[in-house]
């Protein structure tokens, strides 16, 4: 059987190897938990830690006492409980700075034909209330919650089928955990290693009490009653929230967990006394002992940041209160540094191609149309004149760092040619009206195009500014309509919309191993077309077919080209399959991209180490700052008591 | 009198009922419901959410229900004292308001003070001087205070605090004393920041109630009992105290209603502008968000309190004021 193995196995970190072989050698106790440890209130750190614990190559120059403070971050909302999850990043398998998979909370994993995942946890794990993380914590939510009918009203979740189809669930060990599927399942890693990952653990001896198998029906019934909840299955939701991380009951495998009892003004996560990472000296993670999230008004974050208030801040930043707080470097006493943005573009038109209005959606429909509106803007002028010069005009597609990027991508259609885009559009025979310089559509009407926005960024209303007064020169005119998030997407959903504007690309630095579910219909949420993702989604219960029309057929092959991309596990393969998905993409222009490259503004105390200089600021995949550790950072010896103080 | 008090007792009663239909209408009335605006915020943070986890959470938070339906488990949850649950927070929406309450109190407290201490002497000075230099300076000031935006102000005092006093920005206190126990340092923090939204929400209120106390006593003062006092030798302090002030207090104590339910729920734009720890900004956020049962309860509550408020004042006014007679239809 072995000799069948496609098998890719993942070996421990070098180093990793030689503090296994001295261990039995002191780890180092973090400052902060030696009271409670010689208190007797707490275990060693020797006994806290896995057998073999995470090593990770980083090392901070303090002596061990003087490490620790509070890195204090600003939120907008109690709910951004959640930021710390995700910045903690701790994941069964994460991505590596290159988005490589790497183990992680798993000590080692084994993939057989795309389709077989094996993985190794490490043994002597514990949650942060001391527990023991086995393999009990895997069956549990496969046995208890993902196939319990009243918590997985709806079957088994979405994630864990191939085609419909449930995997093989196997135990080969206390410390051993495999999932098996009858196809590959290119997905898997990638959920794992999310931003807000598809759990497929949980804290067991913690949900048990909650859940009817386990827990005695008085006392369940007396807990459901004092929750006010429904009924168990509620109650059991609700407590086991670890993405939201509003719980500070629910044990973690996070750096930092939640200590306050939310809602507060002010959240604070103190370490986890049981995190399995250390550094390279031996030390226990994470070097910092408490964070703070302090809740603002998300318009007054930007001032407090000038005024030294956040020691690590990237959120409710954005690159217009770049020059604000580049002068109030000195005063606040942090520095701002530029990280690249992983998104594909900065600003992005999306047509509707599932537009009501039948005139309109078949010219939206048709690829000439949507060209031309894209090379009648000036992006160079809006670089300009928006973005300080800084950002890079063009098209929407991937970013220069993705292997997959094509140079002449970005610039197809994203060229400034007004006179090309008019002939287009008089081949298209939309003739203009002499009166005020305005097309007529095909009934008669004035093209007017009503662009709407989700009304939370200012940058998106100026741009579309400067391209109104484009269009205008089309013989088209712009009008923007300024609503809500919620109101924003029903109405794209329902085809009320003509056009929209969000952020381009989500993932600007695919791997080939990324599913390109971004540029196929693929969910009823797609901007561009929302009634043909949701056929795709639901089967073919919902939405709109794409039907056979010959503007639409390199719609369908793109949604072919992602369905054998599903069924394929070559690399090459499938960066060729990106290949052509992209190539099709910047050459129908789907989605009209404005500018790219406009950096996430990101403020960092200067006290604070480790944080690195222009990383790369992007929620899925990266984590935003999770792909970076921040476990590993530290502040300036001495700065830490400062801190604490000041925190 | 009691009959007059049992009539208005269940006047009020209808008066919630119409309002709780009406609250519960309204915060329905824009389209979707929580579920709809979480899942746009999730989705925006780059997830997806298949059709199925929609409809799990719908049953979840009973939102597959019929509206009436929902609407017949609040109302008999809020007559047995059950505020509801709010779905942003997780939690009982008593325990959320609670939580904010002490601070809100301190401030709109703190508010109503002060526009009383500076109101009533600027507003007797500006009566009884009337035209006069200091009369006109008082009032320009006082329309200024009216007419000047709230926010705006807000956010220039903040600015100047920040600057001038190193006031840590937005919020009642220093962060790091959120959560702490009560010291005076932490009192002092407090003090700090407190006067910044105070004089922002209590100008417009001062300006306003000089100008009505100003105009109310200068009715008074131009009676016959007052000429009356004064010829009976009366000193002047006396004369005005004891007599057509007491008659200018009246709208006062009318006022009452409205005070109540402006001390819990303060001033909402600004305590959102200055992100301080009340319910403003919370009230704020639930409708936004939908938040059915947290905004619809703390509508509620205001609600309530506006209709006690309205009878106490009433109540008052009658037992303060001998020529208010209610109930009684007058004699022909």
């Amino acid at each position: 059987m072995a000799l069948l193995w496609t098998a890719i196995l993942w070996a421990p970190a070098l180093a990793e190897q030689a503090i296994a072989e001295t261990s039995g050698a002191a780890f180092g106790e973090p400052a902060a938990l030696q009271a409670a440890v010689s208190a007797g209130d707490l275990p060693p750190v020797s006994q806290r830690l896995p057998e073999r614990p995470l090593v990770m190559p980083v090392d901070a120059a303090c002596p061990a006492d003087r490490l620790g403070g509070t890195l204090r971050m600003i939120g907008g909302s109690a709910k951004d409980t959640r930021t710390l999850s995700v910045f903690g990043y701790a994941r069964l398998v994460g991505y590596d700075e290159n988005y490589a998979f790497v183990p992680d909370i798993a000590e080692r994993f084994e993939v057989e034909e795309g389709r077989i995942f094996t993985f190794h946890l490490r043994p002597g794990m514990k949650w942060s209330d001391g527990a023991p993380f086995t393999a009990e914590d895997f069956r549990y939510f496969w046995e208890d919650m993902a196939q319990n009918p009243q918590i997985a009203r709806f079957g088994i979740p979405g994630e864990l089928l191939v085609e419909g189809k449930p995997p093989r669930v196997t135990f080969p060990g206390p410390d051993v955990v495999r999932y098996e599927w009858a196809k590959p399942n290119p997905n898997f890693l990638a959920t794992q290693a999310a931003a807000l990952p598809f759990e497929l653990y949980r804290p067991s001896h913690y949900l048990k009490q909650f859940h009817e198998t386990y827990a005695d029906p008085d006392e369940l019934a007396t807990l459901v009653e004092a929750e006010g909840q429904r009924n168990w299955a509620a109650l059991h939701f609700k407590m086991d929230r670890g993405h939201r991380n509003d719980n500070p009951d629910l044990p973690t495998l996070q750096p930092w967990k939640l200590a306050t009892e939310p809602p507060s003004e002010r959240l604070m996560f103190t370490r986890n006394p049981y995190f399995h990472r250390v550094d390279a000296q031996g030390r226990q993670l994470p070097y910092i002992d408490t964070v703070t999230l302090t809740i603002a008004n998300a318009d007054l974050i930007p001032a407090k940041v000038a005024n030294g208030e956040a020691d690590l801040q990237a959120a409710y930043l954005s690159f217009p209160n770049y020059p604000f707080l580049k002068r109030a470097e000195a005063r606040g006493g942090f520095e701002v540094r530029r990280w690249e943005s992983g998104r594909g573009s900065h600003v992005t038109l999306y047509p509707n191609l599932n537009v009501k209005d039948p005139a309109w959606r078949r010219l939206v429909q048709d690829a000439n149309f949507r060209r031309a509106l894209s090379l009648a803007i000036n992006r160079d002028d809006i670089n300009k004149a928006i973005f300080y010069g800084l950002a890079v005009p063009g098209g929407n597609t991937v970013l220069p760092r993705s292997t997959l990027f094509d140079p002449e991508l970005p610039t197809m259609w994203a060229g400034y040619d007004p006179d090309a885009a008019n002939a287009l559009l008089d081949e298209l025979g939309l003739e203009r009206e002499s009166r005020n310089g305005l097309r007529l559509l095909p009934d008669g009407r004035q093209m007017r195009i009503v662009v709407e926005t989700a009304g939370e960024s200012r940058e998106q209303s100026d741009v579309l500014q400067l391209i109104h007064d484009d269009w205008r020169r089309l013989g088209i005119d712009l009008l923007i309509r300024e609503s809500q998030r919620e109101v924003f997407r029903n109405r794209i959903k329902a085809g009320s919309t003509l056009m929209s504007v969000w952020t381009g690309l989500d993932n600007g630095v695919p791997t080939p191993a990324t599913d390109p579910a971004e540029l196929a219909p693929s969910t009823a949420e797609q901007l561009q077309w929302p009634s043909f993702g949701m056929q795709i989604e639901t089967g073919g219960e919902g939405g709109e077919a794409i039907g056979g029309s010959e503007a639409l057929a390199p719609l369908r092959e793109l949604a072919a080209l992602r369905k054998r991309w599903m069924r394929t596990d070559d690399d090459a393969e499938r960066a060729d399959i990106w290949g052509r998905m992209l190539r099709i993409s910047a050459d129908q222009v789907y989605t009209i991209g404005i500018v790219a490259g406009v950096d996430q503004i990101i403020a960092v105390a200067d006290t604070l180490n480790n944080v690195p200089k222009r990383g790369v600021y992007n929620y899925e995949p990266g984590a935003y700052f999770g792909i970076y550790h921040p476990d590993g950072f530290w502040f300036d010896c001495g700065a830490s008591a400062l801190a604490g103080k000041h925190g | 009198m009691i009959r007059y008090l049992a009539g208005r007792l269940v006047t009020m009663a209808w008066t919630l009922l119409a309002i709780s239909v009406l609250v519960f209408v309204i915060i329905q009335l824009p389209p979707g419901d929580y579920l709809t605006s979480y899942i746009a915020e999730i989705r925006a943070q780059g997830e997806n959410v298949t059709v199925d986890k929609i409809a799990f959470l719908r049953e979840q938070y009973g939102l597959d229900k019929p509206l009436w339906e929902q609407y017949l488990v609040w109302v008999t949850g809020l007559m047995q004292g059950d505020l509801g649950y709010s779905f942003e927070y997780n939690q009982p929406v008593a325990d959320i308001v609670g939580e904010r309450m002490p601070l809100t109190l301190l401030l709109n407290v703190a508010t109503v003070i002060f526009v009383y201490l500076v109101a009533f002497p600027i507003g007797i000075y500006s009566a009884t001087h009337q035209y006069s230099w200091g009369d006109h300076g008082l009032s320009f000031l006082g329309f200024l205070g009216l007419a000047t935006p709230n926010f705006l102000l807000a956010l220039i005092l903040l600015y100047l605090a920040n600057v001038w006093f190193g006031t840590s920005i937005g919020g009642l206190m220093d962060p790091r004393f959120i959560d702490a126990p009560w010291s005076l340092e932490k009192a002092a923090s407090v003090l700090s920041h407190l006067w910044v939204p105070v004089l922002v929400i209590g100008t417009a209120g001062t300006a306003g109630m000089m100008r009505r106390l100003r105009a109310n006593l200068l009715d008074e003062l131009n009676r016959q009992y007052v000429v009356t006092a004064r010829a009976k030798g009366l000193p002047e302090h006396r004369v005005l105290l004891k007599y057509p002030l007491r008659m200018a207090l009246n709208p006062f104590i009318a006022d009452l209603g409205s005070l109540l339910p402006q001390i819990v729920s303060g001033s909402v734009i600004i305590s959102a502008v200055m992100s301080l720890p009340t319910t403003g900004p919370m009230l704020l956020s639930s409708l936004r968000s939908q938040d059915m049962f947290l905004a619809g309860s703390f509508l509620m509550f205001l609600a309530l309190l506006t209709v006690v408020g309205m009878f106490v004042s009433d109540v008052l006014l009658a037992i303060l004021d001998p020529r208010i007679r209610l109930g009684k239809t007058t004699i022909r």
